[in-house]
């Protein structure tokens, strides 16, 4: 029970963040919040992707991180050339898959 | 609308609004193909997390956000600290500020209610795909049509991920670890931050973000990741205020 109080309270706090200045009709952040939030995209984002590329399932191993490096080099080159999420992803997977086979 | 009538540019003042939902699903289904290896990976991650695997799912509807769905389940699983979690999860969420900010420009005309309903929807690519429709010249359309294409995205990729999510958890132990699910996840989040790259600051944010997640990974539950983001976000700050 105690686990699901804790998704609730996210839940709320995250929906609270998503209605901030969608539902506020005409709130803008204030400058100095608003040249912040600017990078938490991109900070937060590649926070959680690169350890997680690095160190799949929290280690750090010849057949774990090459194949999830060279699945990322591979998925944003492709991404580069096509801008298409699909492609890009599942290039990237396709690559995961024939490194991990080739290396165990 | 009605008064739009006699003006030159006049559009029918109920326009179908039939095609733009069409057009809202057909443009998310690419998007959902690209979210089936995360959506199972996370399924099966919140099977396997040691809480009830009903509870762990129950974040998808709850958060509607596979990030912070991970990270929560798996630190719950884990014991951390309930402040911790929430703190974390939200972290990984305050993305979502910056989306509505951004959102809310879009939104004039709008109702009140269509923007609380709105708000629940807006989920990492169904931002992307609204703001891809905004922002072409014709700006997507009149307010009615911008909300039915925004509802139609939304709705069409809620209801593929409570049913991805769902298929993962039933299927966990099941899916092969050849598959490299695991590496799924990250993929995803990587491909969500390559077309925000589009400036020095963006580039330092993430560049300075990886690094020093990668480099904190070794601290308990999840400290590492605010660690990095918080590097992150003042590297951009600071890049931001030399080149604008």
């Amino acid at each position: 029970m105690g686990e699901l109080l804790v998704l609730v309270a996210i839940g709320v706090g995250t929906y609270l963040m998503r209605a901030a200045f969608l539902a506020t009709a005409g709130a803008r952040p204030p400058a100095a919040v608003g040249r912040l939030l600017r990078h938490v995209g991109p900070a937060v984002l590649a926070a959680i992707a690169l350890p997680a590329l690095v160190a799949p399932q929290g280690r750090v191993a010849l057949d774990a991180t090459v194949p999830a490096l060279l699945a990322a080099a591979v998925a944003g080159v492709a991404w580069k050339f096509t801008r298409s999420l699909p492609l890009a992803l599942f290039g990237g997977l396709v690559v995961a898959w024939a490194t991990t086979w080739l290396l165990t | 609308m009605s008064t739009a009538t006699g003006s030159p540019r006049a559009v029918p003042a109920q326009a179908p609004l039939r095609p733009v939902v069409l057009r809202a699903a057909a443009d998310a289904v690419p998007v959902i193909a690209a979210y089936v290896p995360f959506g199972l990976t996370l399924g099966a991650t919140l099977a396997a997390s040691g809480i009830s695997p009903l509870v762990a799912w129950s974040s998808s509807p709850l958060l509607f956000g596979g990030a912070a769905q991970l990270l929560a389940v798996q630190l719950l699983g884990a014991g951390a600290n309930v402040a911790v979690v929430v703190l974390g999860a939200l972290v990984v969420n305050s993305r979502m500020l910056l989306y509505s900010a951004s959102l809310a420009q879009h939104a004039d005309g709008w109702s009140r209610r269509a923007r609380w309903a709105g708000a629940y929807l807006l989920a990492d690519p169904v931002y992307a795909l609204a703001l891809g429709r905004f922002t072409r010249p014709d700006g997507g359309g009149d307010a009615r049509t911008r909300l039915a294409y925004y509802l139609g995205v939304g709705s069409t990729l809620w209801t593929a991920w409570m049913g991805v999510t769902a298929a993962g958890a039933l299927l966990a132990g099941v899916l092969p670890d050849g598959l490299r699910l695991d590496v799924a996840a990250p993929l995803t989040f990587l491909l969500l931050v390559l077309p925000m790259l589009t400036s020095r600051p963006a580039w330092a944010a993430a560049a300075t973000g990886g690094a020093v997640a990668v480099a904190a990974s070794g601290l308990p539950l999840g400290l590492g990741l605010l660690v990095g983001s918080a590097a992150g976000i003042a590297a951009g700050a600071l890049v931001g205020r030399r080149h604008g």
